[in-house]
This record gives structure tokens, C-alpha cells and sequence, in this order.
């Protein structure tokens, strides 16, 4: 039981820290980037909500294939 | 403080006073179904979501006689919940399409932008704190409704399990409304915990009634609407992680949306009244096909796994609470 419990408690901790320190990374490294030679207000921008949303995209395809493998190599002891 | 006990009070004899009549009259309908993981697979009536949403109605009547200026903030509350509770009886008496569904529970944002009881600025979040988000914020309050309403509703696999996740969710709610200061929030909070605690004693296992999508539709978007009134956004989300994540795994094992009458069931019941987990690959990865990944379980057990999953997820969203306190 402990060790069925254990497995999601690291889902959701693995999902929240991640949530937490994307947060930090969009908020104090996106944020304030400056792109070198490039003035354009409009342009910055839309580069910095490409990259936020890289991120995004990037934590739930990580979670999402932690979940498969977890769940098939569950499935497989069983 | 005795004007939000007696709102807590009153949505709880509410629905504790109605849910044995439809019970009843669901039996004497014929409302309801076999309870599929009990081997002898008993009748439940259904619909019991009716007396949620009659307790909910009451305790916000009484809320806006006890403290009249927050009736449009109540009048929202209600309009969503109401909505979405409409839509929910919709789909238990003429089986909505998987698609039509969530755009259906859409609606249930317009109450909140029509009443405009909402955060004009948009989400704040811990370290980046209030956002400016005038123009996209009212585009996303139907998108947060329809998706709180249907994790909630894709996520009742066991006997109470949707309505003991929810009345955890909503006590976490109440306590990070009551941290940072949300008064609002924290009164609807007291108008939905009391009919949830009286759903919860009738829905746990071995279950009397089911909810219906009348009552996990509506649930999910009373729910929504504490957090987008209180601004209490990204403290629901991650309360709600363990319906997120049930969604999530479930969308993205089968690749589009779907109804639950419509796939193969992740879920078998054996010879000695166990739960396991199937191992057909068509079958959705939900949430208790994973509990059930390492080894059988009787049902009790597994939706306690629900409940300890929901109250880690309840940790962390105070934790969240704390850190938007701290960081803003």
C-alpha cells in the first residue's frame, strides 16, 4: 500500500516543483531577457511566450512518459 | 463569523433533509444503475447531485439574507453552479457526445462575466504575484469552468471517491481563502462544503446514491467559481491535481476526447469481489487503472488511496497559498 501511494506522491511532488520552478524561471530569467541587436517590443515578446510555452509543453510530455513507464513496468511486475 | 457558521449549517440540513427523497424517487423512477464494482452488482439510484445542488441553493439564499452585499457575487456563484448542474442532467437523461459536453459546460463561466465578479487583472501566481492578463483572463474564466467541471466529472471511479476528493478540495480551499485574507471565498466555500459533507455520507462505500453528472458537473464548477471569484486560481489547480491528472493521463492515452461508455474498461472486477487493473492497451490510463497497476485492491481501499492522494495534493495547494502569501 505504502509503496502504491509512494509511487503518485512522486507524481504530484515531481509535478508541483516542477510547476513552482518553471514559475521561478518564466519570472526571473524570461521575463527580463533582452534579446542582443533585437529592438523590437513586439518580437521580444512573442519570443518570450514561445519559450514559456516551450516549457510548458516540455513539463507534460516529461510527465506524461513518467506516468507510461511507470504505469507498463507496474503493469509488467504485476 | 456566526453569519458564516449558520450558512454552513443550513446548506448541510438542507441537503441531508432532501437527499433521502431522491433517493427515493430516483428508485421509484428507475433512475440510477448496477453498482459494477460489487459482485453482486447492486441497484444505486442516481441523480443524487440533486440534493447537492438543492443545499447549495439554500445555503446561498441564506448567505445573501445574512449579508446582502454579496448578492452578485452569490447570484454568479449560483448561476454556474446551476448551469452546470443543468447540463449534467442533460447528459444523465440523454447521454451528451464526448465533444459536446465540455463545450456545453462553457457556459457555466457566463454568470462570472456577466456579473463581472472577477479578478479584472487575471491570475496571480507565487514570485510573479498579479499579472496583467485585462484582455485574456475573461476569454479563459469558461475554459477554467469546463475544465474543473469535467476533471471533477471524469474523475468518480469508486464509491466516494468524487465526493471526498471534492469536500477535501474545498476545506483546503477554505483554509488558504481564510491565509490570504479572501472573505468571499472563503463563504462559498462554507455554502458547498456543508452539501458535500451531506452527499459524502450517503456516497461513501458502500455507496446509497450516486451523484449523477448533475452532481460531479456542478461540483466541478462551483469549485471553478470559488477560485476565479476568490482568486484562488493556481491554489485550485493544484489541489485539483489529482482530477488534472486523471484527465491528463486519460486524453493523452487515447488521444482524443471520449465518453467512458465508449472505450474499454480500464477496470475489472475478479472472482473475489477485487478491483484490478485491465491490461488491454486500448483501455484509457485513468488514475485508478494506475492505482490498481501494482495488484488488486478491494474497492474501500483503493478510494482510500483517492483520499490520501487528494490530501497530499490539499498540502500542497496550502503550500502554494503560503508561497503566494510570502512572494507577493
Amino acid at each position: 500500500m505504502i509503496r502504491r501511494i509512494l509511487d503518485f506522491v512522486l507524481i504530484l511532488l515531481f509535478v508541483w516543483v516542477c510547476m513552482i520552478l518553471g514559475l521561478w524561471v518564466i519570472d526571473r530569467i524570461i521575463v527580463p531577457m533582452q534579446l542582443p541587436r533585437v529592438a523590437d517590443g513586439l518580437l521580444t515578446g512573442m519570443v518570450k511566450i514561445s519559450v514559456s510555452a516551450g516549457l510548458v509543453l516540455f513539463w507534460l510530455w516529461l510527465w506524461r512518459e513518467i506516468v507510461k513507464k511507470m504505469f507498463w513496468r507496474a503493469m509488467d511486475k504485476q | 463569523m456566526l453569519a458564516e457558521l449558520a450558512v454552513f449549517a443550513v446548506g448541510l440540513t438542507a441537503s441531508v433533509a432532501t437527499m433521502p427523497l431522491v433517493m427515493k424517487k430516483m428508485t421509484e423512477k428507475g433512475i440510477g444503475g448496477p453498482d459494477v464494482h460489487k459482485k453482486d452488482r447492486p441497484f444505486v439510484p442516481e441523480m443524487g447531485g440533486l440534493a447537492v445542488l438543492a443545499g447549495t441553493t439554500v445555503s446561498v439564499v441564506a448567505m445573501v439574507l445574512l449579508l446582502p452585499e454579496v448578492l452578485s457575487v452569490a447570484a454568479s456563484f449560483l448561476g454556474s453552479t446551476l448551469i452546470a448542474g443543468l447540463i449534467g442532467a442533460l447528459d444523465d437523461f440523454k447521454s451528451l457526445n464526448a465533444k459536446v459536453k465540455p463545450v456545453l459546460t462553457l457556459l457555466a463561466g457566463l454568470p462570472l462575466l456577466v456579473l463581472h465578479t472577477y479578478n479584472p487583472m487575471g491570475l496571480v501566481f507565487p514570485f510573479i504575484g498579479q499579472t496583467r492578463m485585462t484582455i485574456i483572463y475573461p476569454f479563459l474564466i469558461p475554459v477554467i469552468l469546463a475544465v474543473t467541471s469535467n476533471a471533477v466529472n471524469m474523475m468518480d471511479p469508486f464509491n466516494g471517491t468524487m465526493s471526498g476528493a471534492c469536500t477535501i478540495i474545498t476545506i483546503i480551499m477554505l483554509l488558504s481563502a481564510l491565509l490570504l485574507g479572501r472573505s468571499e471565498a472563503l463563504i462559498l466555500c462554507l455554502c458547498l462544503l456543508g452539501p458535500l459533507l451531506a452527499f459524502f455520507y450517503f456516497n461513501k462505500f458502500p455507496s446509497k446514491v450516486f451523484s449523477g453528472d448533475v452532481g460531479s458537473l456542478s461540483i466541478g464548477a462551483a469549485l471553478g467559481a470559488i477560485a476565479i471569484i476568490g482568486r484562488l486560481e493556481v491554489v485550485a489547480v493544484v489541489a485539483l491535481m489529482p482530477q488534472i491528472m486523471n484527465a491528463f493521463y486519460g486524453l493523452s492515452s487515447m488521444g482524443r476526447l471520449y465518453e467512458r461508455r465508449e472505450v474499454s474498461r480500464p477496470v475489472a472486477i475478479l472472482e473475489d469481489g477485487r478491483i484490478t487493473a485491465t491490461k488491454d492497451p486500448k483501455a484509457p490510463i485513468t488514475l485508478a487503472r494506475m492505482v490498481l497497476a501494482r495488484g488488486p485492491l478491494r474497492e474501500d481501499e483503493a478510494a482510500r488511496i483517492f483520499f490520501i492522494l487528494a490530501a497530499i495534493s490539499g498540502v500542497l495547494a496550502f503550500a502554494t497559498a503560503c508561497l503566494i502569501m510570502v512572494t507577493t
